[in-house]
């Protein structure tokens, strides 16, 4: 038996060589500057999978702007009725919130564990790479915090599975944040230049000045950060404003299909025909359309199929409402349906909307992260919380927005107060459906006061952060539930 | 009565010249079929003369004596075996005065004092005899031994069954026996040109069965091996032979799960070792030492001669890496001595769909779907608007061509169509008002009869040179789905050639080429299209054909699944197997066989979809044509080399001892690629497409390497053991763990074989053997080829240009999973052989599971593929073979019966911090202690399988009653009249997810089968059956039309008839019927998973054999006609369209189904 076995082995161990062809296999990584720039590439894809749906749901799902339409609402109404709990946190659909926010973490940790050691021909091109990995990671922890609070903190790539070591608990909000800071300063420091990328769809030094911007207006009104935070802030936009930005005359020229990397954008999410998955504006469109006016189906233009560009979401009569008639952005955000009885049916948004490929509709516009008029209303709010005039960055916004019907709608700086009230209704209007509106609803403190699903629930500030939710708790039994929703 | 046959009586003179006497001699070994070599005899206290007599039988040499000489002589006592001729002529003349000497194939003796030589001639006679095998009806039977007992001197029978053997005078017995028949003795005293009947041999305890790299008689047999009754295997077409173990084979659960033709039945053994996925623990399948990777897929049922299954690890230890979920060992028909044969055989068939879930009608659907909308409108006012829509029910359809459906208003404009077939009723919520609609029943134009036939042509024969057999087969299967069909032809030969005395050589060539036609998409057209509304436009006003409903996933069946709209496209598998080896018998008992083959699968797929309305009427026409093509190229070789040796010592103890080499490659290329944006319909293939959008390739390997050797060993049949191991080595192993060592060991103990068996069963009428096996086996199935390595893919693109993604985590310490099996059984033949019985019991432990582990979701990857915890999987395996009538009985009944039971217990998961270190589950409150535990998922100390859900109560009859509850997981929806009580388990007031209980397993605790068969003079009746316990089965369509959760599409009829529609429907069944089951009224539950429990009447076959004279008046060796039935019902109260598969009633898809067929069939088989 012993001699089998060993006459076996011996001859068998070059038997079963086999070489991988089609596989790039965990040892043979992450040697040469392409493997660079193709691991580069799959950290955006991840990213592009919690951008497609999760960052939107998590950023403006639970605000006032949308409600429900006239298909079947596959538990998106939990958002907007605010009827998460721990046991429903979700969706139907929608159970990787963080899996899918940590993937790019752990794209990120690869880079910044293996880039250092590889050579490159250009300095820049490594410390790029190094610089966006940096940025990456600091705006997934940002939205994390933001949702949930403190979360565990994970700053090696998972490269080997060991029960013992796996699970982590949560750190501190304070924790995360020093995290983000820490990664945008050296992030910072190694972009080599201002300038974008063709198609602005990677970070950069301008869209990392602008999370930086972000995350410390949001320290410094809701972690005490005050005046420093501010200033660091506002430097921040500065900084930004002098890469090459700037509004597009026509709002829905941004979100264009084929308008794609335009100067407005700082940075996008990159998604275009054949290439993954179609994002969530397809909930806020409509299929199956009929009994309404020719009219009416030429601005629907082609409609969804099946779950892609069903009416599940709408953007809210609340919010509708609050675009005037002659503000361009109205009908670059939404479009309101009625029967051949005039009779309303629903809306359905024309941001987001996609393109139309051989008949179907896609929903490929790209999702901004990033984009000028966002970085003049932070603006705008940080020169506010300074005491300092917001007139210049809100007339620029509302210039574009009304055009001739400007003088109608000119800014005139007020109380502190009543400007913020200004800026966030600003920010409404102009960022509509961009998953921006819950955080801003936080950050000016008015959530319980605009969303009417929360009305009456101030006492309760913890539910302001997300659930953690059995469907995550599951898979990590160091991570414990927030307090509003154990 | 005196008819011995006296053939020259030759006179042998001593004196006689020697050249005479060598020609005689010479004659008479050639008249003595075999001359042997070694002499075996043990005699106590005979006449000298005896002893002799059997010498010279054994020999072949003839004797020269006087039988003077023999008067002197005293009774001999001798024991020799496998002696030569001088040691056993030593011994057996040892106390006596005579010497001898061979002398020219002579032996001649003398006295010890005499020099002399004999001078009394003596006078040797011999006789011939002749005569005919034949089987109970008549039939010759070639190739069987005919033997005259106690000597080597025999022969076979020719193809007419016809035999003549040359025997010593004196012969009294003949020995016949063949392998499938009851061997016989035969007194030949005064006897020639006799015919012996054999009868076959339906006892499965002396049935030869196949075992790795060998076989073994069962009575030898100490491992729990099944082998299919070939019975089973005739008369009925099977257009994938795995369907023919179906409630066959004790242990191995088959399940049926789709009626397109050709499809493989999922088959799992002992419940599998898996618990990630244990519907994936498919056997090892070996088809003549070739290894199929695909499973049965594609094999022509009338090429097999043999299916076992080899269930226990003693018994597939010598399969090493691969044996632990059982394997699956099919031989092919061969060539057989001294039988020539042509023979064709056809069967046609009709089938239908076996049991179809019915929907409701157009009316019913308008009437509770209007209602609906306002029951629902409470929830969602935007509901309102689809009764002034375009809808199924909606007013807003119009006569022109943008809209989906007939429903409307009945105007002036539209009264006519009353006059052309339109039906019309009052508005359900506002009855002043009148709807017109025209009601089409799309589901009846999915199915239709399918129309199939198989045809099989072979050609046999056989020399003591050479044999060889070819098979012709063409099959061409309808399926009860419009459109789907099964086309296969295949080819089958080998043959084997002596080239040398003691080497033979083999070839085989086995080629299959099928392509087969499936549905699109099995959700779309067996569930959603199915229940599309009666209201939907069949045709337009213009008379063109309609797509109907919203769009390809609810539509018009004959706008998208025929016709010119239809997608096109086509799948097929071509399959080459060449098999080439050697037998080599270097010296008696000593053989080697070395081998080698080659498999090579060729698999493509094309689809086209043509321009089409796909999103529906109103939408644009998609002119996107997209076009897909997938070619997939598996090449698999293998090498084996089997050393065997086979002795018997000191006659009592029997030695088998194998040793062998074995190794396997497979590659697999793949490539697929679509496109898109033809200018038209005309080209179908990827040629015409503008724009490529998807185009992939991969290339990839897997090489195993393994020695494995066996030792047989039984006293005197009595006592039996057998161990066997391999050791094996695969590619896709970690770093550390290439190599595996899977031992295997059985004993067993034939008690009836014991002295002392005699008092208990003086008449030697039963038969009972006891045995126990443990083994090792090894599983790799699911791992990547190479995974331990981990990987990152490149698929998918980020701004047009390619990324790299970390996709697997490496895992250098991954190896193959390990099975401990102890298996107990006994093997019982009763009453004289006519009950018999075979039972087990087994005991699996597997160790180091190849499991998908949930990691955290911070990790930002959902699961890791490695080895952590343990599984239990203890079983009872019970098979009855009955012959219910006497051996003399005319007719003939043969019962057979076989049960499996598996209980699977979940010992060890991989530590993650959590309580029995649990994943997965659902978290309830349990109303036992007042606290809240985690139901079914994965639970160390539970089971796998268990299915959750709500407990419905009944229907609130009033607003006041539903008013107190509230449901969390609709946001709280408030709840009213008509909707359905769930139990508030923790009576919190609210219905949420934590008031879940269980309410089912996915998975069968008991499988089997009662097979019937009854001959009759020329006819044969065959009754198969099959039933399956345990199981629960969410019965997804139903669940989804019901609550409406597709869409606008029909609930079933059953709910139309016994819905909730207001208060004091005290007798309704379902709740309330509303778009999207707003208030939560279905859900999975006790209602909507069903218990599966089934008997199915799976086949019935009628046979008639046309009488050896009549068909011998026709020139042919045979005829027989038979009539079968197939799937022809089920005894279940599961409500879906099969109760077969357990977990969710999807058949793999998201809740589409093909039905399973009923089949009539009728076959005709004619050999000349």
């Amino acid at each position: 038996m012993l001699i089998l076995s060993l006459a076996a082995s011996s001859s068998c161990k070059k038997n079963i060589e086999t070489t991988p062809i089609s596989v790039i296999t965990s040892s043979s990584f992450f040697k040469t500057p392409d493997d660079v720039a193709g691991a580069l590439r799959g950290m955006y894809v991840d990213f592009r999978t919690t951008a497609a749906n999760d960052m939107f749901w998590l950023g403006e799902g639970r605000s006032e702007v949308l409600t429900g339409a006239v298909a079947g609402a596959q538990g998106f109404d939990k958002f907007w009725n605010n009827t998460l709990s721990a046991s429903a946190p979700n969706a139907d659909n929608q159970v990787n919130f963080w899996k899918n926010l940590y993937a790019p973490i752990n794209s990120a940790n690869l880079m910044l564990k293996y880039v250092p050691d590889i050579t490159f021909p250009s300095a820049d091109t490594k410390n790029s790479a190094l610089a966006q990995a940096y940025t990456m990671r600091a705006f997934c922890y940002f939205v994390l915090v933001r949702a949930w609070g403190g979360v565990p903190i994970r700053t090696e790539p998972l490269e080997a599975y060991d029960a013992s070591t796996i699970n982590k608990p949560r750190s501190s909000v304070a924790e995360v944040f020093a995290l983000i800071k820490s990664d945008l300063t050296k992030a910072l420091s190694l972009y080599p230049n201002i300038t974008y990328e063709a198609g602005r769809n990677t970070w950069s030094k301008a869209s990392a000045d602008a999370l930086k911007a972000d995350v410390y207006l949001w320290t410094a009104k809701m972690l005490n950060g005050g005046q420093a935070d501010l200033t660091t802030a506002l430097a921040a936009v500065n900084e930004a404003q002098t890469s090459d930005v700037g509004l597009l005359p026509v709002y829905s020229d941004i979100f264009s299909y084929t308008n794609k990397g335009n100067k407005e954008d700082l940075m996008v999410v990159r998604f275009q025909l054949n290439e993954g998955l179609q994002n969530y504006w397809q909930t806020m469109y409509i299929s199956n359309l009929t009994n309404v006016s020719a009219a009416t189906l030429a601005v629907v233009g082609a409609q969804g199929v099946g779950n892609t560009g069903v009416n599940t979401a709408q953007v809210s009569k609340l919010v509708r409402d609050q675009f005037t008639t002659d503000d361009q952005r109205r009908n670059g955000t939404f479009f309101e349906i009625y029967d051949n009885a005039n009779k309303y049916i629903t809306s359905i948004v024309t941001k987001g909307s996609g393109m139309v490929n051989a008949g179907t509709r896609n929903f490929f516009t790209d999702v901004v992260i990033y984009r000028y008029a966002d970085l003049l209303l932070m603006k705008a709010e940080i020169k506010n919380a300074l005491s300092q005039d917001p007139t210049t960055e809100m007339n620029l916004v509302r210039q574009r927005a009304y055009g001739t019907n400007f003088a109608a709608h000119i800014f005139v700086s007020g109380s502190p107060a009543a400007n913020d009230d200004a800026i966030l209704k600003e920010r409404l209007l102009e960022l509509c459906t961009e998953g921006k509106r819950w955080w801003d609803l936080i950050r000016f403190g008015q959530a319980f006061n605009l969303v009417p699903s929360l009305a009456g629930k101030s006492g309760t500030p913890g539910l302001l952060l997300w659930p953690i939710g059995l469907t995550i708790r599951a898979t990590e039994p160091l991570v414990t539930e927030n307090d509003a929703w154990k | 009565m005196h008819t011995a046959y006296f053939h020259m009586p030759r006179k042998i003179l001593l004196v006689m010249k020697i050249t005479t006497f060598i020609l005689l001699i010479s004659v008479m070994a050639v008249s003595a079929s075999s001359l042997a070599q070694k002499i075996t005899l043990n005699e106590k206290k005979v006449s000298l003369e005896q002893v002799l007599k059997k010498i010279r039988l054994q020999s072949g040499y003839d004797f020269i004596y006087s039988d003077e000489m023999l008067s002197k002589t005293v009774p001999v006592s001798v024991l020799v075996k496998d002696a030569s001729l001088e040691e056993a002529l030593k011994a057996s003349l040892k106390d006596q005065p005579l010497s001898f000497e061979i002398e020219d194939g002579a032996v001649v003796l003398r006295n010890k004092n005499d020099n002399l030589s004999v001078s009394v001639r003596k006078e040797i006679v011999w006789m011939d005899i002749t005569g005919k095998v034949v089987d109970d009806k008549g039939q010759p039977l070639p190739g069987v031994t005919v033997r005259v007992k106690g000597t080597t001197i025999g022969a076979t029978t020719d193809t007419e069954g016809q035999f003549k053997v040359t025997a010593p005078d004196g012969s009294t017995t003949l020995l016949v026996s063949f392998v499938g028949f009851i061997s016989q003795e035969v007194n030949i005293t005064g006897k020639s040109g006799i015919t012996v009947v054999l009868v076959e041999d339906m006892a499965k305890l002396t049935e030869v069965v196949v075992v790795g790299y060998g076989s073994q008689s069962r009575e030898k047999l100490s491992t729990s091996i099944t082998k299919l009754d070939n019975r089973v295997l005739t008369d009925v077409p099977y257009t994938n032979i795995g369907t023919a173990l179906e409630g066959n084979v004790a242990g191995l659960q088959v399940q049926t799960l789709s009626g397109q033709p050709g499809a493989a039945p999922r088959i799992i053994l002992r419940g599998g070792t898996s618990i990630n996925n244990p519907l994936g623990s498919s056997p090892l399948y070996i088809m003549d030492g070739i290894i199929r990777p695909n499973g049965l897929a594609d094999i022509n049922a009338n090429d097999i001669e043999s299916v076992q299954v080899l269930k226990d690890a003693a018994s597939t230890a010598i399969y090493g890496a691969r044996g632990s979920n059982g394997v699956v060992i099919l031989t092919t028909k061969r060539g057989r001595l001294n039988k020539t044969a042509i023979s064709y055989s056809f069967n046609g068939s009709a089938a239908n769909a076996q049991r179809i879930v019915k929907y409701a009608g157009a009316r019913d659907y308008i009437e509770l779907q209007r209602q609906g909308y306002v029951w629902g409108s409470v929830y969602n006012p935007a509901l309102l608007g689809n009764l002034t829509g375009a809808t199924a029910t909606g007013t807003g359809n119009t006569l022109a061509k943008n809209t989906g459906f007939t429903t409307q208003y009945l105007t002036p404009a539209n009264q006519y169509k009353l006059d052309e077939g339109w039906s019309s009723m009052p508005d359900p919520i506002d009855p002043t008002k009148t709807l017109i609609y025209k009601e089409t029943v799309f589901q009846d134009l999915i199915y239709r009869t399918g129309y199939s036939n198989d045809h099989y042509l072979s050609a046999t024969g056989g020399t003591d040179k050479a044999t060889f057999y070819s098979g012709l087969g063409y099959t061409s299967a309808q399926g009860t789905a419009e459109a789907t069909a099964y086309k296969r032809l295949s080819f089958n030969l080998n043959g084997s050639y002596k080239i040398r005395d003691n080497v033979n050589a083999y070839g085989q060539l086995l080629y299959s080429n099928r392509t087969q036609n499936t549905v699109p998409n099995l959700a779309n057209v067996f569930y959603r299209s199915a229940s599309l509304p009666g209201t939907a436009k069949y045709t337009y006003e213009d008379g063109t054909i309609a797509p109907g409903g919203q769009n390809n996933s609810i539509g018009n069946p004959d706008y998208f699944y025929k016709g010119q709209y239809a997608p096109q496209g086509d799948n097929g598998v071509e399959d080459v197997a060449i098999n080439l080896g050697f037998k080599w018998d270097i010296i008696k008992g000593l053989s080697f066989e070395p081998s080698a083959s080659l498999l090579r699968e060729g698999a493509y797929l094309y689809t086209f979809q043509p321009a089409a309305f796909l999103n529906g009427p109103a939408a644009a026409l998609i002119t996107s044509r997209t076009a897909t093509q997938t070619d997939n190229v598996t090449r698999q070789e293998q090498v084996d080399a089997v050393l065997t040796y086979l002795h018997t010592f000191a006659e009592k103890h029997n030695v088998e001892a194998k040793a062998g080499y074995s190794h396997y490659f497979r590659n697999q290329r793949n490539f697929n690629a679509t496109g898109q944006n033809a200018a038209t319909d005309l080209i179908p293939t990827l040629n015409g497409s503008a724009t490529p959008t998807v185009v992939n390739g991969t290339n990839n390997s897997l090489a195993l390497d393994g020695g494995f050797f066996r030792f047989n060993y039984d006293y005197d049949s009595r006592y039996l053991l057998t161990v066997n191991a391999r050791y094996d080595g695969a590619s896709n192993l970690g770093e550390a763990h290439k190599f595996g060592f899977f031992p295997g060991v059985s004993a067993g103990w034939n008690i009836d074989k014991e002295k002392f068996w005699n008092s208990i069963d003086p008449k030697a009428r039963m038969q009972f053997k006891l045995r126990a096996s443990y083994g090792v086996n090894g599983n790799i199935s699911g791992i990547g080829d190479f995974q331990p390595d981990g990987s990152f893919v490149t698929s998918d693109l980020y701004g047009g240009q390619a990324p790299i993604r970390a996709s697997v985590i490496p895992n250098s310490n991954l190896k193959w999973e390990q099975s401990k099996t102890f298996d107990i059984g006994a093997d019982i033949g009763l009453f004289d052989r006519r009950v018999s019985l075979i039972v087990d019991y087994f005991n699996r432990r597997t160790d180091d599971l190849l499991t998908t582990v949930t990691l955290p979701q911070s990790t930002g990857f959902s699961s890791i593929f490695t080895n952590l915890g343990s599984l239990q999987t203890r079983g009872v395996e019970l098979e009855v073979n009955v012959n219910m009538l006497s051996r003399q009985s005319k007719l003939k009944w043969t019962l057979s019966a076989n049960a499996g039971y598996t209980k699977r217990t979940i010992l060890k998961l991989p530590s993650n911090g959590i309580d029995k270190n649990r994943q997965g589950g659902t978290y309830a409150y349990d109303p036992g202690t007042g606290g809240f535990v985690w139901l079914g998922g994965l639970q160390e100390g539970g089971t796998i399988g268990v299915l959750t859900g709500y407990k419905y109560m009944g229907i609130y009859q009033t607003d006041a009653e539903a008013a107190v509850i509230k449901d969390a997981t609709a946001s709280n929806r408030k709840k009213f009249a008509g909707d359905a009580i769930w139990a508030d388990l923790d009576g919190n007031g609210t219905i949420e997810n934590t008031d879940q209980v269980i309410v089912g397993n996915q998975f069968p605790a008991w499988t089997g089968g009662f097979n019937n068969f009854f001959t009759y003079k020329q006819f044969s009746l065959n009754i198969r059956t099959d039933f399956t316990t345990g199981a629960s089965l969410l019965n997804y369509p139903a669940y989804i039309a019901n609550g409406q959760l597709q869409g606008d599409a029909l609930p079933t009829a059953d709910l139309a008839a016994n819905v909730w529609k207001k208060p004091g429907d005290v007798n309704a069944k379902y709740p309330r019927y509303m778009y999207q089951s707003l208030t939560g009224n279905y859900r999975t539950s006790n209602v909507s998973i069903e218990n599966a429990d089934f008997l199915c009447l799976r086949t019935v076959s009628l046979g008639y054999t046309l009488p050896q004279e009549w068909a011998h008046k026709m020139k042919m060796q045979g005829a027989r006609v038979t009539v079968s039935g197939n799937n022809l019902h089920y005894f279940t109260n599961y409500t879906g369209s099969s109760p077969e598969g357990g977990g969710i009633d999807t058949g793999g898809d998201a809740g589409g189904r093909y039905p399973v067929s009923r089949t009539y069939s009728l076959g005709l088989n004619v050999t000349f």
